[in-house]
């Protein structure tokens, strides 16, 4: 029972990580139908802003460094999006998705050569003893930190939520989502909507690189198979939606945490992508996504 | 839908039958020059012009075009966005490495030219064949997507296969596969070089090639002309396959090691780089580019470590930065759908 629970606390940590990252694919997705492959780059890279900012902006408290991480990243989004993608908006659709890749191993390499290719962790800055209540009651051995990252991040989903359904420029994002042609027509500034949707996303990738430095650790190249993964999560929650994304990336988290404690480690991609392809074969649009139409 | 460049509507349709004659010049030119350099290097003659890095370096692009233009298939006729290239190599180069240690003789217990000749023909055969199932499995379960979802699940596979040889203890797993024979040389590379060039180029001339440019150009449309879609897919999946397999084979007998990692989504995206950057259908693009790039990177690789040696390491930032820049400014690649004359059907006739 007791490692039931912390397994479930495993799973819940890995896969509000997952979620954060997967929101981005999901929601660049949802409005331009592109799949950025540089976006588990992005989430990288805000992992090592954060972790630039904690050694030399120490002194800060973590409510504000990791706000200012949030930023710093959604710029950097935002520009990668300026340079490289807004040209291309018109353009086939393949020629993007191949401009993303490119951009995805530009950072990469960036990364590396800058900061170098080992392996880092972010200094602790949320609490990190163990939760006495649950250890009493349960019996379970959960750390605070844990708690926070899976809160935070619920947090964060919650906000995003608000801001897509109940503010202005969220309604704007649902318009070009549902017609990108149509919706500039009616006054409304389709670059700024991309823009706004290309900084939201970087800024939760962001958090998710955050944590997942402070929960495990980060090296230049963890943006591919974790940004696959997160990839893995939209898409089976049903990619441009946003309860699937988070759906999905609990789901894949779970499906993950079970393989390492009861398989083998080694399983673990394997087994996710087996998933991923097992899902898509039955369910072609994911848990939430909805089918589009083939026209003639 | 539709990704590769459209061709010239003005154009009249080319003939399907080809020129042979010019094609097998350049063919026979190749293999001309290819076994004098070969037997000189070995022989260790002028070694100062002729050093045996600079056949490695050819070794590598004719390995590599064929990959490129193997993935043409699928990228630039089929017009579809696989992602999963590398790993149908793999598949090759375990299969060509197994059957080279574990189930043939070793080229010592046979005679000298023929049994390295055999033993490559049996294992590229078996390379070819493996990766073929492969591909033509993957084929059918990939029948029901298409655009980005065909590309997810190409890179899927990749990984899986990855992933799968790192779990097999029999090849190494994750360490790699140790003490391959060498026996390919730049010559064998060669002659499976001129063969697949001449195989796909007959192919996406003939009435089974355009089926896939008419694919390509609207599925739809090419359905209703009673083109089995799905059926001509998977054959252009497993044909690419086999062909990345060959490569595969190749690379397994050159470079004597392998790990499951030198396969990963890394190595696809630089053969979808040098496709790109020479062109989308277009064999030629797939010739140069894989020229172009190889060629660019040793000379950077040479330039920085003579010069800027602290530098030397900057040139991983250029292969991205290439692909962004053809993207943004010649989406076509350098030769874009256009084919040197040696590779072009006759017109008209």
């Amino acid at each position: 029972m007791d490692t039931i629970i912390q397994q479930l606390f495993n799973a819940a940590q890995l896969g509000a990580v997952y979620a954060l990252i997967a929101l981005g694919y999901s929601m660049v997705y949802g409005i331009i139908r592109l799949i950025n492959f540089a976006h588990g780059d992005i989430f990288m890279l805000g992992g090592f802003i954060g972790l630039l900012l904690t050694t030399r902006l120490g002194w800060l408290p973590f409510w504000v460094l990791m706000p200012l991480a949030m930023l710093l990243t959604a710029l950097v989004g935002v520009a990668v999006e300026r340079v490289a993608y807004r040209r291309l908006r018109n353009a086939q659709r393949m020629s993007v998705v191949i401009t993303t890749l490119g951009v995805g191993i530009f950072l990469e390499n960036l990364v590396r050569l800058t900061v170098g290719p080992e392996t880092r962790q972010i200094p602790a800055r949320l609490p990190s003893g163990p939760v006495v209540w649950l250890q009493q009651h349960l019996g379970a051995f959960v750390t605070w930190d844990k708690l926070w990252i899976i809160l935070i991040s619920l947090a964060l989903m919650a906000v995003l939520w608000l801001v897509v359904n109940r503010t202005l420029i969220g309604t704007a994002m649902r318009a070009v989502a549902d017609n990108k042609d149509a919706v500039p027509l009616m006054g409304v500034n389709l670059n700024l909507v991309i823009a706004v949707t290309f900084a939201i996303g970087s800024a939760l990738a962001a958090a998710g690189g955050i944590f997942y430095g402070q929960a495990y650790s980060i090296d230049p190249y963890m943006g591919i198979d974790l940004g696959w993964k997160a990839f893995i999560a939209a898409v089976i929650g049903g990619i441009g939606s946003i309860e699937g994304a988070v759906l999905g990336s609990f789901l894949l988290a779970g499906v993950e945490v079970v393989t390492v404690a009861y398989l083998s480690s080694n399983l673990k991609n394997g087994i996710a992508f087996g998933l991923l392809i097992l899902l898509l074969l039955v369910w072609p649009w994911g848990i939430m996504g909805r089918p589009t139409l083939k026209k003639v | 839908m539709s990704t590769a460049p459209r061709p010239d509507p003005a154009q009249p349709l080319p003939d399907t039958r080809p020129s042979r004659v010019r094609f097998w010049m350049v063919c026979a030119g190749v293999l001309a020059l290819a076994v004098p350099l070969q037997l000189l290097v070995d022989a260790g003659l002028f070694s100062d012009v002729l050093n045996p890095y600079y056949l490695h370096v050819l070794t590598i692009i004719g390995m590599n075009i064929i990959l490129v233009a193997s993935l043409n298939l699928l990228n630039g006729y089929l017009g579809e966005f696989a992602l999963g290239h590398a790993g149908f190599m793999a598949v090759g180069a375990y299969t060509a490495a197994l059957l080279a240690t574990r189930a043939l003789p070793p080229a010592s217990a046979l005679p000298p030219v023929l049994g390295t000749v055999g033993i490559l023909l049996v294992t590229l055969a078996g390379a070819m064949a493996a990766a073929a199932l492969v591909g033509y499995l993957i084929g059918l379960l990939t029948f029901k997507t298409v655009g980005d979802y065909l590309a997810i699940i190409t890179l899927g596979f990749n990984m899986i296969i990855v992933n799968a040889i790192q779990n097999i203890d029999f090849v190494g797993g994750p360490r790699g596969f140790t003490g391959i024979a060498k026996n390919t040389n730049f010559v064998a590379v060669a002659v499976c070089l001129v063969l697949t060039i001449g195989v796909l180029r007959n192919l996406v001339q003939s009435t089974f090639g355009r089926v896939w440019v008419s694919i390509r150009e609207n599925a739809i449309a090419a359905e209703l002309m009673g083109v089995a879609v799905a059926r001509a897919k998977n054959r252009a999946f497993t044909i690419a396959a086999a062909f990345a397999g060959l490569a595969g084979g190749l690379w397994a007998q050159n470079q004597q090691f392998i790990t499951p990692r030198s396969f990963d989504y890394m190595k696809t995206t630089e053969i979808l780089v040098m496709l790109y950057l020479g062109g989308m259908a277009s064999l030629s693009g797939s010739i140069l580019g894989v020229v172009a790039y190889t060629l660019l990177m040793e000379v950077l690789r040479n330039l920085l470590s003579a010069f800027a040696p602290q530098l030397a390491e900057w040139r991983m930032l250029i292969s991205p930065l290439i692909l962004i820049v053809i993207m943004l400014t010649r989406q076509t690649g350098l030769l874009g759908n256009r084919e040197w004359r040696w590779l072009r059907p006759r017109q008209g006739a």
